[in-house]
């Protein structure tokens, strides 16, 4: 029950961090607050990365439930939020190796097509060829450049979840860039 | 380069499309129950040593061997993507194994100290004041090898001891085992010794020359299949008496034709094709489906929660599992809707009068407050519940008691004949009653039918917090509004056609055929939105199957034709409208011509309800239906699953390999 009583709090009152210590300590309301105020990043991030919603949903899913037991190794080296990445990265990796979402990927962002008026859809065609040629790009490279570009961070925060140096950050966007030289 | 820098920019304009909210909680519910697993994990590694060197461990060893299955189920889940719903049933395996293996000790124990302090458990279940469960469950930890159902387990022991004494050089699937040993605190899941089923016979076939008409009362409970899950998931095959076939079927939603026309509140749909278990015969299935009204013309609800708070319910699948049940429906209702709680325990009391239930903190706050402890004076509860019930009636208002138990009452009105009569006398006040069974070690089947039945009510067993959703959330206007009561269902079978005739399931509702058209004589009721599927499996005139041979002295008289050999049979219906006393009839003729030869002709929904009660025949060891394999049974649902939008389906035929493993058959 205590659930639902916290739920009733202003969310601004309780930061990551102190919702995971209380969580590691087996305080359920606290992981379930965490997953709430968690819930649309991941979705976001996983949805950013595989271009479908049901995807999105499922690797969100997935994510939560790993949490339930990754949540004690979180060791407060690095931002909760970048570690979160990183749990949902890798995620995404698991379910783009399962056969299943395969037949699906075709349909990377119909939502969107489906639910836009005529002449931003243009544009979004434009996006949707550059977020194809990037999904093509070399594991790492993509991952920055998404991290950068669709997610908005700065090269510091993308180091972190990427546990590299802010410079190979850069390197990473460089050569990305080069490789998509002929295709943009 | 910095053109380059802008085309990488647009990445940022992919708009996420919204989250669905259904969605999003269900999955932080999952996770919430992998959280407590996670918990329970870590409290029974600590304790764990207490139990080690327990000679009892042999047999916790086979019996976890068993459900090997279930763990690796559980990491294959977390490995790859799956619908929520085989997720959800996956994760609760565990904790509903380690539930089993300490609920009986752990009467009468604070939910807090369940996980704590496992280990002082043994001292503890003395407090136990509970004398249904008696001393047989309350010494399960030291109780000889199982008896009723678990002697199936007897050989599987004697196995694991000449293992043992081949090496002790482990196999790994040991080792894995050994690891699901220190994570159990207790021993034995063999609680079940404590559940009691009423034991009925199969529906015994007819020959139609002899017994042209059949005649039953339509049930819409699912409590037998949540059961069947629950025992399955923990590795054990049912017990024949808990598998009542058409719970098992009418589990299941089936996409039958709407009904149009409220005045006619329900519609009917009929298929006849081959018997996927004996070629040489048929089966006749009815599929009903009741209508939905429109949300603006549902009655506002006075609901009364009679809640079992007594010493056997402390254990983290009930009352706290009921609790969040609770939650959720009442998350459902509006300002229009009453809230009463009655808990009873030692004495029953009045937890929270009558309050409107958009006064959601007030609700909650009582439902915290309810702790379970005491003998359960289930007699004296269900008076007050009754009285509240009366108090909060208003015109035109939906009355129910909603009763949430394990089982047994033992004060007041305590035996089940007097209870029974109770509730039927104020089923004729306008008061229905609802039963909703958790837990096993205790629950009594029996009596929770019997309340349900004579109290124009429904009886759900809630094994986890996804079953609490499916009755309290998705098919809460079926739960909750009653929309044709007393419907029974009469078939008259053309002995020109059909030669014998057998009714799958149904045994606890057979009727007279007088019975029929005496609106006195109470039946089952159907919700909003609900479906009901009666099957028949009938012998055709001429069929190879015919088991009866005829007679060498008595000439059989020849059937009287009517004028209809087209005809297999001929179907009657009768209901009432909610508030009347006088039945309806609805008349349905089925034809020969609407056979099919081949069952993949037919609708998906009438074949997923013909693997259904193919799997409870199995279960059941039925005499009629117990050849057909979990192989076959599960090609024929598998084709059939339809859109399965909460993933029930995909569950029910996970359920027929777990069988199928545990009985060792293909």
């Amino acid at each position: 029950m205590d659930f639902y009583v916290l739920e009733n709090k202003p969310l601004a009152e309780f930061d990551n961090e102190t919702l995971v210590a209380k969580a590691i300590n087996g305080d359920r309301a606290a992981f379930a607050l965490l997953l709430r105020q968690n819930y649309i990043l991941i979705y976001k991030i996983a949805y950013k990365w595989c271009g479908h919603k049901s995807d999105a949903e499922d690797i969100t899913q997935d994510v939560c439930l790993k949490l339930a037991s990754a949540i004690k190794h979180f060791d407060g080296k690095a931002k909760f939020t970048s570690w979160l990445y990183r749990v949902v990265l890798n995620s995404v990796k698991d379910m783009q190796r399962s056969s299943i979402s395969r037949n699906k990927r075709h349909e990377a962002f119909a939502e969107i097509n489906q639910k836009t008026a005529l002449p931003e859809q243009e544009d979004i065609m434009f996006t949707l060829e550059i977020w194809q040629a990037v999904k093509k790009l070399p594991q790492k490279q993509c991952d920055a450049v998404l991290l950068v570009y669709a997610q908005e961070l700065n090269h510091a925060e993308a180091a972190q979840i990427m546990n590299v140096k802010e410079s190979t950050i850069s390197w990473y966007i460089m050569e990305a860039k080069k490789n998509l030289k002929g295709i943009l | 380069m910095s053109e380059k820098a802008d085309k990488f920019a647009k990445l940022k304009n992919i708009k996420t499309p919204e989250i669905s909210k259904n969605r999003q909680n269900a999955s932080i519910e999952a996770a919430m129950l992998a959280f407590d697993i996670e918990a329970q994990k870590t409290a029974q590694k600590e304790n764990s040593k207490n139990f080690q060197g327990n000679g009892l461990v042999h047999r916790l060893i086979t019996i976890f061997n068993k459900n090997d299955r279930i763990f690796s189920m559980n990491k294959w889940i977390m490995d790859y993507k799956l619908p929520l719903g085989v997720a959800a049933v996956a994760l609760i395996a565990f904790p509903v194994a380690w539930q089993l293996t300490s609920t009986s000790s752990l009467i009468g124990v604070k939910p807090d100290v369940i996980l704590g302090e496992a280990k002082s458990k043994q001292e503890l279940t003395s407090t136990s004041s509970n004398d249904v469960i008696g001393e047989a469950a309350s010494n399960a930890d030291f109780a000889p090898i199982q008896k009723q159902n678990l002697a199936k387990d007897t050989p599987a022991v004697t196995r694991f001891e000449s293992d043992s004494v081949e090496g002790v050089s482990a196999s790994p699937k040991m080792t894995r085992s050994l690891e699901m040993v220190a994570l159990s605190p207790s021993p034995i899941p063999n609680l079940q010794d404590g559940d009691k089923f009423s034991d009925e016979a199969e529906s015994s076939l007819f020959i139609t020359a002899q017994n042209p008409v059949s005649t039953f009362s339509i049930d819409v409970d699912t409590a037998s299949y949540s059961y069947v899950r629950r025992q399955l998931e923990n590795g054990i095959l049912p017990n024949s008496d808990a598998v009542r076939i058409e719970e098992m079927v009418n589990y299941f939603s089936y996409d039958y034709k709407t009904p149009q026309d409220e005045n006619v509140p329900f519609s009917q749909s009929v298929e006849v094709y081959p018997t996927p278990w004996n070629e040489a015969t048929r089966l006749l299935h009815i599929g009903i489906k009741g209508f939905m009204p429109e949300v603006s013309e549902i009655k506002p609800a006075n609901l009364v929660f009679l809640i079992d708070s007594s010493g056997s319910m402390n254990a983290p699948d009930k009352l706290p599992l009921l609790i969040r049940s609770f939650t959720l429906l009442l998350n459902q209702l509006s300002e229009n809707d009453t809230i009463s709680i009655v808990a009873y325990a030692g004495s029953a009391g009045v937890v929270l009068e009558p309050t409107k239930a958009n006064e959601k903190r007030k609700i909650l706050k009582a439902l915290e407050s309810l702790n379970a402890g005491g003998s359960t004076a289930g007699g004296q509860g269900i008076e007050l519940a009754y009285e509240l019930a009366k108090e909060a009636k208003s015109k035109g208002s939906n009355n129910r008691v909603i009763l949430a138990t394990d089982g047994d009452f033992n004060v007041g009105l305590s035996s089940s004949e007097e209870l029974k009569k109770f509730i039927e006398k104020k089923r004729d006040d306008g008061i229905s009653l609802s039963v909703l069974g958790f837990g096993t070690g205790n629950y009594n089947d029996a009596l929770m039918q019997t309340l349900a039945q004579n109290g124009n009510g429904n009886a759900y067993y809630i094994d986890n917090f996804k079953e609490a959703q499916k009755v309290l959330v998705e098919q809460v206007q079926g739960t909750l509004t009653t929309i044709a009561k007393d419907v029974k269902i009469q078939v008259e079978f053309n002995p020109n056609t059909v030669a014998e005739y057998r009714l799958v399931g149904y045994e606890t509702r057979a009727l007279k055929r007088e019975d029929f058209n005496n609106d006195k004589v109470d039946a089952g009721d159907i919700g909003a939105g609900h479906t009901v599927t009666a099957i028949y499996e009938i012998t055709p005139v001429g069929s190879s199957a015919i088991s009866v041979d005829a007679l060498r002295y008595t000439q059989e008289k020849p059937a009287v034709v009517s004028g209809n050999a087209d005809e297999y049979a001929y179907l009657k219906l009768r209901y009432k409208l909610p508030d009347e006393d006088k039945s309806k009839l609805i008349e349905l003729p089925i034809s020969v011509n609407m056979a099919k030869d081949d069952i993949a002709d037919i609708s998906p929904e009438f074949r997923f309800g013909a693997s259904v009660a193919a799997f409870g025949q199995k279960l059941k060891d039925s005499n009629y239906g117990n050849k057909i394999s979990y192989e076959q049974i599960k090609a024929l649902g598998q084709g059939a699953k339809g859109e399965d939008r909460f993933g029930y389906r995909a569950e029910f035929l996970s359920l027929v390999d777990l069988a199928s493993s545990i009985s060792g058959e293909k």
